[in-house]
């Protein structure tokens, strides 16, 4: 149906960005948070328009604009994490000497062009989206004027950025000038009917997965996720790791739903969206080994968690991919909830050596953040287990056993640098005071939150999984 | 009087692009650009196609000659490149010159023979672009005006001075 409604959602989420920047100007600096509570308001809002067109398929300005299943669904994951963002986000605001009132504003744009990328199917929307989400962003990274790496964060991801951003339009340009349409049913329609193997269609097709594979952090396009990851302010780097994921892998969803068959051009990018997977899986494992600095370790894990997707992607099972999509919301903003708790005025304590302890130290802060590690190593009972069984015992009912085979090796690797973080808090006895003051009820609401998502999804995941299947069923809508 | 134009405009283009690379102080070149840039939209004047020309000045002239300025401004360099480094890139640039010149030769031949088609000439045309953007292109339209506010938003969180405590 054709209703201004549609536009709801999204209007919310636009209009809250517009009245904090206004209110901004007007509140004293101590009344920041404010700011928080109202974004809040707006997302929350924002989430029960969701909530209330479910199963709708309303639609606007001609059905560039459509709100089904999947697209609702995928909106409340977003407006979910952008949720639990700000609530780590204010005490951590204050502490760091980042309060400013445009950070809610930003990440309110943020997820305004999320939102419009799960909820169109036409490559130029999802482009300019992604636009909006990156624009955000980049300002977003470099928050923390004074220091020298979060600069460097926010020019790293703009350079690289836009870099990416570029190989995208390359890629449509292709696209349109082979399918005379950027409509995703289109492309597809062109490909299904396209035995001749057109190298335009196909470049096209490859620059966009390399656009997407940037902001996702598959290996080969990953360089710049560690540095970014590190440098930016914390909840802002939660953001990162949980939003753009998401809404990569939501365009990759509907832009290969229907695609893989047996013609000459799926095959060649099925085997190099393979090759990525591997690549993907591995070398994000065996990177995190290294490191030492806790923010860089979630760095790594998130784009080893990027490959295990894309073998749900490859073995096209959309329910499993979302199910998975939505374990990790919860197990990696809880980890980050727990890092930010550990934090002071003006320091973070990021080393693995200031992990020491801890646990006993501080028991709620150790305990949540090992069933999130757990979770994230995927041991039952954990979402993360369980999420990972759905995609590989799919992908081995697929034909893809090699896959499989290295992605469960990779993740036997996983299990070492995440329990090294556990065994510090556990089993070393703190050789140095660590003094936190940044444990506030916003935070311990989070920590809690995502614990009870993680072990919800983990041992009785049904509803969920009742809800991801009414999503997925709406996909094919061409 | 069409042929005067093409050919006055085409010898202050080229002129223009020579000097741009002749010039040594770096601001002249950029304004040498700028001049190579209008006669350019003025040729696209003369194609009967309004909206490309404006779009070229404002766009090629305007924003990204600014960029150009800045990025002048800030780097300054002084001394230019080493007698040995601009040998090699006197080289590639003969050969890019090369592959340049045959590309469009090719694409000339092509566009001259007989099989070619001809763009309408409604596809220039201000109004038909306006009308469009109202209607089949409304929403990537409202959603460049939520981009532009978050750049400008972003930029300036970042290079605004911290106000104190």
């Amino acid at each position: 149906m054709n209703t201004f409604a549609a536009l709801y959602p999204l209007l919310s989420i636009v209009v809250g960005a517009l009245v904090v920047l206004l209110l901004e100007v007007f509140l004293k600096r101590k009344n920041r948070d404010y700011l928080a509570f109202i974004s809040i308001l707006f997302l929350l809002n924002a989430g029960r328009e969701c909530i209330r067109v479910w199963n709708q398929g309303y639609t606007y300005f001609d059905g560039n604009l459509q709100l089904d299943n999947l697209a609702l669904l995928l909106c409340l994951i977003l407006t979910l994490a952008t949720l639990l963002v700000i609530l780590i986000s204010m005490k951590y605001l204050r502490l760091q000497n980042v309060n400013f009132g445009e950070y809610y504003a930003l990440l309110l744009f943020a997820l305004s062009g999320m939102i419009i990328m799960v909820s169109s199917t036409d490559l130029l929307i999802i482009f300019l989206g992604l636009e909006v989400l990156s624009m955000s962003s980049y300002a977003l990274a470099g928050l923390k004027i004074e220091d020298v790496r979060s600069t460097e964060a926010a020019v790293k991801y703009f350079l690289l950025g836009s870099f990416a951003s570029a190989f995208l339009v390359f890629g449509l340009a292709f696209l349109y000038g082979a399918a005379h349409s950027l409509d995703i049913p289109a492309i597809v329609n062109f490909f299904r009917a396209d035995t001749s193997l057109s190298l335009m269609a196909l470049a096209g097709l490859g620059f966009v997965i390399i656009g997407f594979g940037f902001k996702i952090a598959w290996v080969p396009f990953h360089m710049w996720t560690p540095d970014v990851y590190e440098g930016s302010p914390t909840p802002v780097t939660a953001f990162f790791s949980v939003g753009p994921k998401v809404v990569g892998f939501a365009v990759l969803i509907r832009l290969f739903q229907l695609y893989w068959s047996e013609s000459l051009n799926s095959q060649i990018v099925s085997s190099s969206l393979w090759v990525i997977a591997v690549l993907t899986m591995v070398a994000g494992n065996l990177l995190a080994l290294r490191q030492r600095n806790v923010k860089r370790i979630l760095a790594y894990s998130s784009i080893a968690h990027a490959g295990y997707l894309l073998v749900a992607l490859l073995a096209e099972d959309n329910s499993g991919l979302v199910f998975y999509l939505f374990v990790y919301l919860f197990m990696n903003i809880g980890a980050f909830t727990a890092v930010i708790a550990l934090s002071k005025k003006g320091t973070e304590y990021l080393d693995l050596e200031n992990y020491k302890g801890i646990g006993f130290r501080y028991p709620w802060i150790g305990a949540t953040l090992s069933v999130f590690l757990f979770s994230l190593a995927g041991f039952p009972p954990t979402g993360g287990f369980l999420a990972k069984f759905y995609i590989f015992a799919s992908a081995v009912h697929e034909g893809f056993i090699w896959l499989v085979i290295i992605g469960v090796l990779a993740s036997l690797i996983s299990v070492y640098y995440y329990l090294r973080i556990v065994v510090y808090m556990y089993m070393h006895t703190a050789t140095n005071d660590i003094e936190i003051d940044a444990y506030n009820p916003a935070l311990f609401l989070v920590l809690f939150l995502c614990l009870y998502g993680v072990l919800q999804m983990g041992i009785f995941p049904g509803n969920v999984l009742i809800i991801i299947k009414q999503a997925v069923a709406s996909l094919p809508i061409f | 009087m069409e042929l005067f134009l093409f050919i006055l405009l085409s010898i202050l283009c080229i002129g223009a692009v020579l000097g741009m690379i002749i010039v040594n102080n770096q601001a002249y070149s950029a304004l040498f650009l700028v001049l190579a840039f209008s006669c350019t939209a003025g040729l696209f004047a003369l194609l009967d196609a309004p909206f490309i020309a404006v779009v070229q000045i404002i766009i090629y002239a305007g924003a990204i000659l600014v960029l150009f300025i800045f990025v002048i401004m800030m780097v300054d360099i002084k001394e230019g490149l080493t007698p040995e480094k601009k040998k090699w890139t006197m080289a590639l640039a003969c050969i890019l010159a090369v592959v340049l010149l045959i590309e469009l030769l090719v694409a000339l031949k092509s566009a001259l023979s007989p099989m070619a088609t001809s763009v309408s000439g409604q596809a220039g045309n201000a109004s038909e672009i306006g009308h469009l953007l109202f209607t089949k292109y409304l929403y990537p339209f409202e959603i460049t005006s939520v981009l532009i506010i978050a750049a400008m938003v972003g930029a300036i969180v970042l290079v605004k001075k911290k106000d104190s405590e």
